[in-house]
């Protein structure tokens, strides 16, 4: 297990080498020309929510940029039967697949829902920052050093190869050697912890950060998926940690888990969709709360069924714990379990359901205002619907012995992943934009974006479908001129095309607005919510003072009855912000530490280790409050 | 919205001759009966919903005489609400009911002999490694990558792995079993249709996973025998 000789090196690492390094050189003869280093020292060391979401929506929407690469690659390779689109057959296929659906997952979709919860939920609760700022800076650079992990693997030409779900036994030591599964186990775990951080964060702060008088049942429905999300992540990512762990033994040390006469490669799938079901739902219920709260404000008019949208967010997240064999239905669990797993997936569409009608209603007798959130928002609900419907389709267990592993599979969740969670970021970014910078992302070029991104989209997955009920399974690098998929296939790729045309007009847009948009004020949109009592972009310590809040939507009844919000007269003491670089340096120090087990040099683990633990104990010994403190003693 | 429901047509006309809507026995019969309900079902709701989608946003989108109108908090309608909560439970038990009948009909669990079949039933061995399938017939004859069962006879499948997890499967003929290192699983069917169908790996199973593919007989009786008594073409 070395780092591979420069003469072996397939072409699109080397293209992706000088690339990248012409990008970084560019990067850095601006900043230092445009004198930006000391903003990127301020942002390295800050503990604000708002910079700390603004950097998860950057960094996310970097290795978006990534995975949507991948994307065309995969799709450029698809286009024709028989093709050999340059590197992109056997293994390099199977690397790029892998790491499109785990950068996707856990780079892109993960970042992007974490990094508007920062931004937006404490503004909607009237907290003034998250409940430990401290932390939350670490959750962040930890994404950052899991992400840069798992991204470096590519360019040392040993991306992970066994797909996102990295199944054993295939993913042991036994059938895929070398380091390129390490680097996804370790990723993930780094990058896990962080995840799991910020779920404690957000429950101890919409628990206890609440503007008084704010009960559970004033929240806007944003926190409350919030809320809900974040229990299921505390549930659900042990145990994929629990579950990597295992794999890494395994691959490191011999032991046989899912192997061999001891082990079974069908606990690895059990622990994974314990983890995996859980997943998708706390990739799709941040979204849910942010499309109530934008259709909420653009109808002009309350949620519909704010009680039923509360109960339902928390049924699904209950039964997303109860439906992971569905994805094992061909394993042969046996009639019993396969008949169960069916019921209980399809009772999930009862609650998804009420929330469909909810929001449909929200708009019968309103106002509806299509702006570019809001049409996003319209995007998603027969999105969404489609996806939802295919669900209920591969609920039904014998029915999956078909659909399963193929297309069909394929085409369901990008249809609940694309048309739920995406969908709903881009409306969260375009709404919270102002709250990130002050200004309002160009209107035309937003629509632009939406037009071409979501008939891109439907062409690209609907075909997938019929692919899938034509006998085409997933993860395959090509198909003959006999299997009848050409059409279909080569429609899909154009398709795939469109949507990537279509993010040119996001870099557009945001080049634009920053050129010549002009700052807004507090509240562009016509919110409800006390997010759009603050100022544009937020400042650090937003609510001074905190207000008293009366009912739900309590900013948009004052604002209609012209009165500001009342003061508080007993707020809870704000999370105290610091100027800290040290989470930089635990999760820069995590990264040596994960390198040295991914080639498995023990010098460089033995380091890593010492440096942790040695983190721990000084940061246990220090606390940076204490400068605060003092000074609320004086005064 | 009009594109995208012509596009949904158009690739519905070609569905006619889809793999897995064209089946070519009695357990895939099944399947494809099964799809079709919970794809009329499924699209009921897909219709109600676009329904109110699009009357909604006609009848109440912003114009410029209502701008600056700001509509009154409406109460919840507790029948609206009570519909579209039981509505769906009974369009899921309608669909639930042959779900789980189909589901007690066609699946076998791991390792569980269930061999009480008839008589007339015969046994292929399958074992699956990267990347091809071995079809071993009772005879002891041995076949690579190439099934060939005789139509109208039940057929029991043993499957196993020699390293990673396959998936068995033959779109026309049935649904798709996983194939497991260590691990014995089961399936059976019935062929009702003479001809050629393509079988596939559908478990992602390493580098070479898209030419793991076999090809499958349906011959008539006569054939078959003739086929499987024929030991040395094969090289047996």
């Amino acid at each position: 297990m070395n780092v591979p000789f420069i003469g072996e090196v397939p072409s699109d690492i080397v293209v992706s080498w000088i690339f990248v390094s012409l990008i970084g050189v560019l990067l850095l003869w601006w900043l230092t020309k445009k004198e930006q280093w000391p903003t990127i020292w301020e942002y390295a060391r800050t503990t604000d929510n708002r910079k700390i979401g603004t950097m998860y929506i950057l960094f996310a929407f970097l290795f978006f940029i990534r995975g949507g690469m991948d994307a065309m690659f995969i799709r450029s390779q698809l286009a024709v039967p028989e093709s050999e689109f340059w590197v992109f057959q056997s293994q390099k296929y199977n690397e790029v697949f892998t790491t499109h659906g785990t950068v996707m997952i856990f780079f892109v979709a993960m970042p992007l829902l974490i990094g508007l919860m920062n931004i937006a939920v404490p503004l909607q609760l009237g907290a003034n920052d998250l409940a430990f700022p401290y932390l939350n800076a670490i959750s962040f650079w930890l994404f950052v050093s899991g992400a840069v992990i798992f991204n470096m693997a590519f360019f040392f030409n040993a991306a992970p190869n066994a797909g996102w779900t990295a199944y054993a036994p295939l993913s042991s030591d036994t059938f895929t050697t070398g380091p390129n599964n390490n680097y996804y186990i370790f990723g993930l775990q780094i990058s896990g912890m962080g995840t799991i951080l910020t779920a404690i964060n957000m429950i101890v702060t919409i628990i206890r950060l609440r503007a008084p008088g704010m009960k559970l049942t004033r929240m806007p429905l944003f926190p409350w998926a919030t809320l809900v999300t974040s229990f299921l992540i505390i549930i659900a990512f042990p145990v994929l940690t629990v579950a990597l762990l295992l794999l890494t033994f395994d691959r490191l040390y011999g032991t046989s888990f899912f192997l061999g006469e001891l082990g079974s490669p069908i606990y690895y799938q059990h622990l994974f969709w314990i983890f995996g079901h859980p997943e998708v739902y706390i990739l799709i219920l941040p979204a849910f709360g942010i499309f109530s709260d934008i259709i909420s404000t653009f109808s002009r008019k309350r949620i519909y069924g704010y009680r039923s949208m509360v109960i339902a967010i928390a049924l699904i997240g209950l039964l997303g714990f109860m439906v992971w064999a569905h994805h094992m239905f061909t394993v042969g669990l046996g009639a019993l379990a396969n008949s169960v797993f069916a019921i209980t997936t399809m009772l999930i569409a009862v609650p998804t359901g009420i929330k469909v009608f909810n929001w449909l209603f929200t708009m019968r007798k309103g106002v509806v205002r299509i702006k570019t959130p809001m049409l996003f928002s319209l995007g998603f609900i027969p999105t969404f619907v489609l996806g939802g419907v295919t669900g209920v389709m591969l609920a039904v267990a014998a029915a999956d012995y078909q659909y399963h592993d193929s297309y069909f599979v394929v085409a369901h969740f990008h249809y609940t992943m694309i048309g739920g969670t995406i969908l709903g970021a881009f409306a969260g970014i375009y709404y919270y934009y102002p709250k990130m910078t002050g200004k309002v992302l160009d209107e035309t070029l937003g629509r632009w974006h939406f037009w071409l991104f979501i008939i891109g989209f439907h062409l690209t997955f609907m075909p997938q479908h019929f692919a899938g009920l034509n006998g085409m399974p997933r993860r395959v690098y090509t198909y003959s001129w006999d299997d009848g998929l050409f059409l279909l296939n080569f429609v899909s790729t154009i398709g795939a095309f469109v949507m990537g045309a279509s993010m040119l007009f996001v870099v557009w847009n945001l080049y634009k607005t920053h050129r010549y948009g002009e700052k807004v004020g507090k509240d562009p949109w016509d919110g409800r919510t006390l997010e759009w009592s603050v100022d544009s972009p937020a400042p650090e310590h937003p609510f001074d003072p905190v207000p008293q809040v009366n009912s739900r939507d309590a900013f948009w009844y004052a604002k209609i009855s012209e009165e500001s919000l009342p003061a508080a007269e007993n707020p809870r003491p704000s999370p105290i912000p610091v100027q800290t670089i040290q989470p930089v340096v635990l999760a820069g120090i995590l990264g040596v530490m994960s390198i040295g087990f991914i080639y498995q040099w023990v010098w460089m683990q033995v380091i890593g280790g010492v440096g942790v633990l040695s983190f721990f104990i000084l940061r246990s010994l220090t606390d940076e409050r204490k400068k605060a403190y003092r000074k609320e003693e004086e005064s | 919205m009009k594109k995208m429901l012509s596009i949904l047509l158009l690739l519905f006309l070609t569905a006619c001759d889809l793999r897995v809507l064209n089946p070519a026995s009695d357990y895939a019969r099944t399947l494809t009966d099964l799809i079709y309900l919970s794809f009329g079902l499924m699209m009921l709701v897909f219709i109600v919903v676009m329904v109110l989608f699009v009357q909604f946003i006609r009848k109440f989108k912003e114009t410029p005489d209502r701008s600056d109108f700001i509509p009154g908090d409406e109460k919840e309608n507790k029948w609206l609400e009570i519909t579209w909560t039981v509505l769906p439970f009974i369009i899921l038990a309608v669909l639930a009911v042959p779900t789980v009948k189909a589901t007690y009909e066609l699946t076998s669990t791991i390792g569980q002999g269930t061999s009480q079949a008839n008589e007339e039933a015969m046994v292929v061995e399958v074992v699956g490694q990267q990347y091809n399938w071995v079809f071993t017939y009772e005879n002891g004859k041995e076949s690579a990558d190439e099934l060939v069962v005789p139509v109208d006879r039940e057929v029991h499948f043993r499957l196993t792995s020699k390293d990673v997890i396959h998936s068995f499967w033959v779109p026309k003929l049935a649904g798709k079993i996983d194939v497991i290192p260590g691990k014995t699983t089961r399936l059976q069917f019935t062929p009702r249709k003479i001809g050629t169908f393509q079988g596939k790996c559908a478990e992602f199973c390493g580098a070479e996973h898209t030419l793991m593919r076999f090809e499958t007989q349906v011959v008539s009786e006569g054939e078959f025998q003739q086929w499987l008594n024929d030991i040395e073409e094969e090289g047996g």
